[in-house]
């Protein structure tokens, strides 16, 4: 059968703008960041964290950035996930609407809103003014809060989803048989519903993390110039300093650190899986 | 009556807080002052009528629909036809090719516009229409194959070859019968390509050039110098534009199918 010739005039349009828009500019990129002044190969790029700490401090403002959010959308997700689980068809709709559809509208418009509220001159301080709570505006922007509070928004449509899949697919007659056998909800919740919904937990925590780590957009604009994050840091390289070897090597740094702590996380959460296969 | 679960009550406000910003912006573009403010003071429209003297804002628009309707046909073009192959025909490498057209979604879009901007600038075409447009096809035929393969699992082959039978042509049988049948996944990958474009911000960034911008570049612009009430009635203007694509795209396809597949918007 000749199948040859019919996958290839369907699948080469796609193919050409991949590898012209993304594989062969990614290789450049690449062989671009392992580039010094004098155009040589060097690994001077690479060797930032050793050599100076200001990058190495905003590497760890990223990270824990990243980790405050992975925090946040679970402990916020996680009730919304279950409710969704527990809920009838119509009302899991109408939740899963309310959740996606923010999401589908342009994060630097979510951002704007989340500086009407938060801002100095915000909705909060104004009505916490106003009610004699407070005497000073509350720094609620422009700080490492601000830019977690936007990531939160902006992520943890992803976390609720990816736990709510795995809460759909637990067979409700395991809670069931739990309850008849005598066991208290709060043991059912730890005993069987959590343990079961640990792939979503470990896939919404891992997205939430990855997608926290390279958000320019919220940290640009709900962090102001003083909480300045890897990809803000890559971005100026580029387009302002136009150190674009530099830019490069430190958005790679970034791709790999994710990667790296991704991985050790899912590694460590497998091995403590299969300890609790071992000890029952 | 029962009485309101915990669960129901956080639910209730993280939709709420999820929902906050637009409940804000709205209010907020109708004050008559000339700053932002809370409570909103007054009513006026006077910054609706500010959006007519900044041309930047309109043009960006414009420019920014031109780009997303360009994106979407094109990918949902190329998209499609990958989809289609990959689900018709079992070749060799055929995982390959799929992990390929959904590595874009892998990648953050900083990385992919760091890149395509450097690419760009070496074979001529940064700050380009052509390069910005490649660009927002690449990041969109992701969700127009998994919309698409989507469509295709439960896709019948035994009606195209009854087509043939009765002696269609290939295209004919296309148009017909594939086309028809395929309609609400390559529908919603439209959609979902032109939200992307529209909305893209990251990506865009690296790529525009400085006469012409996209609409959430202009007022991510805007915002770092400036934050007054212009902003909100911009915002509300795009918002109740996405709304209009949000509800076509549940009617067409449901919200719920869609998720697990948009990870890649920032």
């Amino acid at each position: 059968m000749n199948k040859k010739l019919p996958v290839i005039l369907l699948t080469a349009p796609s193919m050409i703008v991949l590898l012209g828009v993304f594989i062969l500019p990614m290789l450049m990129m690449l062989l671009l960041s392992f580039q010094n002044d004098a155009q040589a190969f060097s690994l001077e790029n690479y060797l930032l964290f050793v050599k100076d700490p200001f990058y190495a401090e905003i590497m760890w403002r990223t990270i824990r950035v990243s980790l405050w959010t992975v925090l946040c959308t679970l402990v916020l997700g996680f009730p919304v996930a279950m409710y969704m689980a527990q809920a009838s068809g119509k009302m899991r709709g109408i939740v899963t609407m309310l959740i996606l559809a923010p999401h589908l509208i342009s994060v630097v418009i979510r951002n704007f809103g989340w500086v009407v509220v938060l801002g100095d001159k915000g909705w909060i301080n104004e009505l916490l003014l106003k009610i004699g709570w407070i005497q000073e505006p509350l720094r609620l922007l422009y700080n490492e809060l601000g830019v977690v509070i936007g990531l939160t928004d902006a992520f943890i449509a992803y976390m609720v989803l990816a736990i709510a899949t795995s809460l759909y697919a637990i067979d409700p007659s395991l809670s069931k048989a739990a309850s008849i056998l005598g066991a208290s909800r709060t043991r059912i919740f730890l005993t069987v519903t959590l343990p079961l919904s640990l792939p979503g937990i470990i896939a919404g925590t891992t997205l939430v993390f990855s997608l926290s780590m390279s958000a320019f957009v919220t940290p640009a604009l709900m962090g102001g110039t003083s909480v300045k994050v890897m990809p803000v840091i890559a971005y100026e390289q580029i387009m302002s300093t136009l150190n674009w070897p530099l830019g490069a090597a430190l958005a790679f740094l970034l791709l790999g650190s994710t990667i790296l702590l991704v991985t050790l996380y899912s590694r460590l959460i497998e091995t403590k899986r299969y300890k609790e296969v071992f000890a029952s | 009556m029962r009485k309101l679960h915990p669960l129901g009550l956080v639910t209730f406000l993280v939709l709420i807080l999820v929902n906050l910003p637009f409940l804000v912006i709205i209010p907020s573009s109708f004050t008559a002052a000339g700053y932002l403010s809370f409570p909103p003071e007054g009513f006026s429209w006077q910054w609706y009528t500010m959006i007519l003297d900044r041309p930047e804002f309109i043009e960006s628009f414009w420019f920014s629909v031109k780009l997303a309707t360009i994106t979407a046909v094109l990918a949902t073009l190329v998209g499609t036809l990958a989809a289609m192959a990959l689900h018709k025909y079992k070749f060799r490498g055929s995982g390959i090719v799929n992990g390929l057209l959904l590595s874009p979604l892998t990648v953050p879009s900083l990385i992919i516009g760091i890149a395509a901007l450097l690419f760009f600038t070496r074979i001529g075409i940064a700050g380009t229409f052509t390069g910005l447009l490649l660009a927002h096809i690449l990041i969109s035929i992701p969700y127009v194959v998994r919309l698409v393969l989507t469509g295709l699992s439960t896709f019948d082959y035994t009606l195209e070859k009854a087509g043939y039978m009765l002696g269609a042509s290939p295209l004919r049988v296309f148009w017909d019968i594939t086309l028809p049948l395929l309609r609400p996944a390559i529908v919603s990958g439209m959609i979902f390509s032109f939200l992307t474009s529209f909305d893209n911000v990251t990506v865009s960034l690296f790529l525009v050039a400085p006469d012409t911008t996209t609409l959430p570049l202009a007022i991510f612009t805007y915002m770092q110098e400036t934050l007054d009430p212009l902003v909100a009635s911009i915002s509300a203007v795009v918002i109740l534009l996405s709304l209009v694509f949000i509800v076509l795209l549940e009617k067409v396809y449901g919200l719920d199918r869609l998720f697990g597949l948009n990870s890649q918007s920032h």
